[in-house]
């Protein structure tokens, strides 16, 4: 185990796929740390290039046309990237593991629940059938299904979605992962189920120490579940600090605007501030600054030139020429 | 005041939010119920006995968990699915009965937007044929000045009129939905049923569509049924909130009241399910994490609905069906453990239940 308590360190990760419209570099050089029992939080839009990193670190970029053309992904000291097939293998879905956005696509419709749950830990605990059938059960318990050694025997389809979104996580957790990536877990589910995983996922981090990777587009759920956030926007990080910070003082013009863009229930109605132009084409990026199109700070330097990834404090960072700036201004904004 | 109240409780109407202004659309006793083949007699009860008046220029947001309904409300209302029984008055005619070929007439003044851009706009069509059609079917306009409102129509969504020729493939998510207002407003409606019309959107692109659509019903003063499982969304369009459970309306007031003092209990969950964009506010407040799934709509519960999931749930609730009630002014609830005396149920003494007189007598 490393000292320094860093579980996952991405530095300098692209992954790029070649598409009719040319190269598109989904993920275009993005570096981060985790360390072990935190919750970073990785926010944007669609085509930011989030759910491309997540695929990333576990080696599952479809190849064609997809690949990762450079970086480095060391997993508790070492680089995932550079094992071979076999031995990712035994890290994917052993150390870390994985939850989807919908959990009927990531369940086996023809299979039991209690055989896709037996199969993880036959495979990589070396269970023996009837110690892998009781595991499978204990596991749907911790997760709240009721009547759990019934259920076992039920197919996916008689599973409701936040129940089958709770066997996913027992999947999941079920060999104890270090990591857990969970890819937009809550999108497809009402919100008072909503509230019902994040708690679980919540509880059972805190039970077993796990670190999580929560990938989503909704800046409420990141607000009560994260440490550090990363917003990411045509495959960059844009902005990166713990949690709070971000929220309290943005330092980029793409965050600012996606922190207004969201109603917030508790203030009065208005005019919602909105962010003009469309998400970024991003096999057709401009020169300069991806967001300078969209911006409404930017002047000419951002149509020219690639903006810095400036360090505002210790560990807050964002990718802008006027990074300073604005965060003066969120600063200035916040002291009333 | 008190014997007014009572008048209203008595007829179960939620009141205008201005006093005297006559509703564009009076919903009564609305249900759409639909018969499973197969064993047995049984039937979805989508939507179940809805009554409310929504009001000239208002949005009135409608709430609600998948399969409670609000969807099939909203299309039963414009006959895009047939209703079961009740009525939908409208310029003093009866939706609900009118003939297809009168019910066609009356679209041109009721439209709606989907959920889905990309599967409710003809692939085969140009954006100029999908947004002058319904000139076309209502013979509002031909040929040259056809042309120009579809042009003018664009331009009042926010696209370049140089898209006309294009088809929707080459569009964005949001730029579709675009199209889909546009064609929804190219025959003059007073009314929108607006379904879920930003689910499927990103985040910058949901508040450009909401925007757009509030700068449009003040420029046009439409009415909007504006219907959503987004809380947030909701309350930032909303004049008034309906919040729906299991084909029933169970909590109606104004947006923000909705918010600050909900008073049904699934209502208290829901709003403090939402999650908040703020890490400060999330650390400190208390959630209600509801147990369980929503039940099924075929053969739902008795009594009240919500009352396998209810913390306050007492015997009498599994049996009475709680009417819609004014418990504050304008602030319409369905429980039997509140009343217009004791509308907080945290400080109702435990097994009583306040409102059960009133249901009761609702009932006879």
């Amino acid at each position: 185990m490393n000292t320094n308590g860093t579980l996952l360190e991405v530095k300098d990760l692209r992954t790029y796929f070649n598409t009719e419209d040319g190269e598109v570099k989904a993920v275009d050089g993005i570096s981060f740390q985790l360390k072990r029992g935190e919750t970073l939080g990785i926010v944007g839009e669609s085509g930011s290039g989030k759910s491309v990193t997540n695929l990333s670190l576990i080696r599952l970029i479809p190849n064609p046309p997809g690949r990762i053309v450079s970086g480095e992904v060391l997993f508790d000291g070492v680089d995932i990237l550079a094992l071979k097939e076999d031995d990712v293998r035994k890290i994917r879905g052993r150390r870390i593991a994985m939850i989807f956005q919908d959990p009927m696509t990531s369940l086996n419709p023809f299979m039991k629940i209690s055989r896709q749950l037996m199969e993880i830990t036959q495979l990589h605990l070396g269970h023996t059938r009837h110690q892998a059938y009781d595991h499978a059960i204990k596991m749907l318990e911790t997760v709240g299904i009721p009547d759990a050694s019934t259920r076992a025997n039920n197919y996916p389809h008689e599973f409701s979605g936040g129940m089958r979104q709770r066997v996913m996580i027992a999947m999941a957790l079920s060999c104890e992962p270090e990591l857990l990536i969970a890819d937009e877990p809550t999108t497809a589910l009402d919100v008072t189920i909503q509230a019902q995983i994040l708690e679980l996922i919540k509880t059972l981090k805190q039970a077993t120490g796990s670190s999580v990777i929560l990938i989503t587009h909704d800046l409420g759920v990141v607000a009560g579940m994260t440490d550090h956030l990363l917003v990411m926007y045509a495959g960059k990080i844009f902005e990166q600090a713990s949690t709070a910070e971000l929220f309290a003082f943005p330092g980029n013009p793409y965050t600012r605007g996606l922190l207004h863009s969201v109603p917030d229930p508790l203030a009065e109605q208005g005019e919602l501030y909105q962010i003009p132009g469309l998400p970024p084409d991003v096999a057709h990026l401009p020169p300069g600054c991806p967001f300078a199109p969209r911006c409404q700070r930017a002047e000419e330097i951002c149509k020219r030139e690639f903006p810095p990834f400036v360090q505002l404090t210790a560990d807050h960072h964002s990718l802008c020429h006027f990074a300073g700036e604005v965060y003066e201004e969120s600063k200035a904004e916040a002291r009333p | 005041m008190s014997t007014e109240q009572t008048e209203l409780n008595a007829s179960n109407r939620v009141a205008p939010p201005l006093a005297g202004a006559e509703p564009l659309l009076a919903i009564q006793d609305l249900k759409v119920h639909f018969d499973l083949a197969g064993r047995g007699n049984r039937v979805v009860k989508a939507v179940d006995g809805v009554t409310i008046d929504i009001y000239p220029g208002e949005t009135l947001g409608l709430v609600g968990e998948s399969g409670c309904g609000k969807s099939t409300l909203g299309r039963a209302i414009l006959r895009l699915t047939e209703p079961t029984s009740g009525q939908v008055l409208y310029r003093n005619r009866d939706l609900a009965h009118l003939s297809r070929r009168e019910m066609r007439e009356h679209r041109r003044h009721l439209q709606i937007i989907f959920q889905d851009p990309y599967a409710s706009l003809n692939p085969r069509m140009s954006v100029g044929q999908i947004v002058g059609e319904p000139l076309e079917t209502f013979k509002l306009a031909r040929g040259r000045e056809a042309d120009e409102r579809v042009q003018e129509l664009l331009e009042t969504v926010g696209l370049s009129k140089r898209f006309i020729k294009r088809y929707p493939h080459e569009f964005s998510g949001g730029q579709r939905q675009r199209i889909g207002i546009a064609r929804a407003l190219a025959v003059d409606p007073d009314f929108i049923v607006a379904d879920e019309p930003i689910s499927a959107l990103d985040v910058s692109i949901q508040a450009q569509i909401m925007n757009l659509l509030e700068k449009l019903q003040r420029e046009k003063h439409l009415t909007y049924l504006f219907i959503s499982h987004d809380l947030r969304a909701i309350r930032h369009v909303s004049d008034r909130v309906a919040v729906m459970y299991l084909g029933k309306l169970v909590e109606v007031a104004d947006a923000k009241t909705i918010y600050a003092d909900p008073l049904m209990p699934y209502t208290k969950a829901l709003i403090s399910a939402v999650p908040v964009p703020d890490p400060k506010v999330e650390a400190t407040r208390q959630r209600i994490v509801l147990e369980g799934d929503v039940p099924s709509p075929i053969n739902p519960p008795q009594g009240c609905r919500f009352h396998t999931r209810c913390p306050y749930v007492i015997e009498a609730c599994k049996q009475v069906v709680p009417p819609l009630v004014e418990i504050k002014a304008n602030h319409f609830a369905a429980c039997i453990r509140i009343s217009p005396h004791q509308p907080d149920i945290e400080k109702v003494a435990p097994g009583q239940a306040p409102g059960l007189a009133a249901a009761e007598e609702a009932i006879a």
